[in-house]
């Protein structure tokens, strides 16, 4: 599992120390990830879109996942592991 | 948004905690690659 989001190295550690999570939470301050998988569209874009993907073991895309819902989010994810 | 089957963009970014996290690391794992809004908003 690995989180990313446009936010500064601080603001994810807040995040992460917050919410007690274990996992990565990347910075990826530049857009340049979030535009290679279209959860951006603009390197000055405040926010990225919620989009999940999960990636095989063969590193391709096996899902793609759009959702304006967290918890139906959080629950579709926690079938998949 | 990329579609299932894509082969997906490699990657390498800095973490909360400031270490490199490579998405070739990851290789022979599945990964759950979550993009949220901002940090500490629901979801």
């Amino acid at each position: 599992m690995l989180g990313i989001s446009f936010d500064t190295q601080a603001e994810n550690k807040a995040f992460a120390e917050k919410f007690g999570y274990d996992f990565p939470l990347l910075c990826d301050t530049e857009r340049t990830v979030g535009i290679a998988y279209k959860a951006a569209d603009h390197p000055k874009d405040k926010y990225a879109k919620r989009y999940t993907y999960v990636i095989g073991a063969d590193g391709k895309i096996e899902q793609a996942i759009d959702t304006k819902d967290p918890a139906g989010q959080a629950a579709e994810l926690l079938k998949q592991l | 948004m990329l579609q299932a089957g894509t082969v997906a963009p490699l990657f390498e970014l800095k973490d909360h905690l400031g270490r490199t996290v490579k998405l070739s690391d990851q290789k022979g794992k599945r990964v759950v690659l979550w993009f949220y809004p901002k940090a500490d908003t629901p979801g």
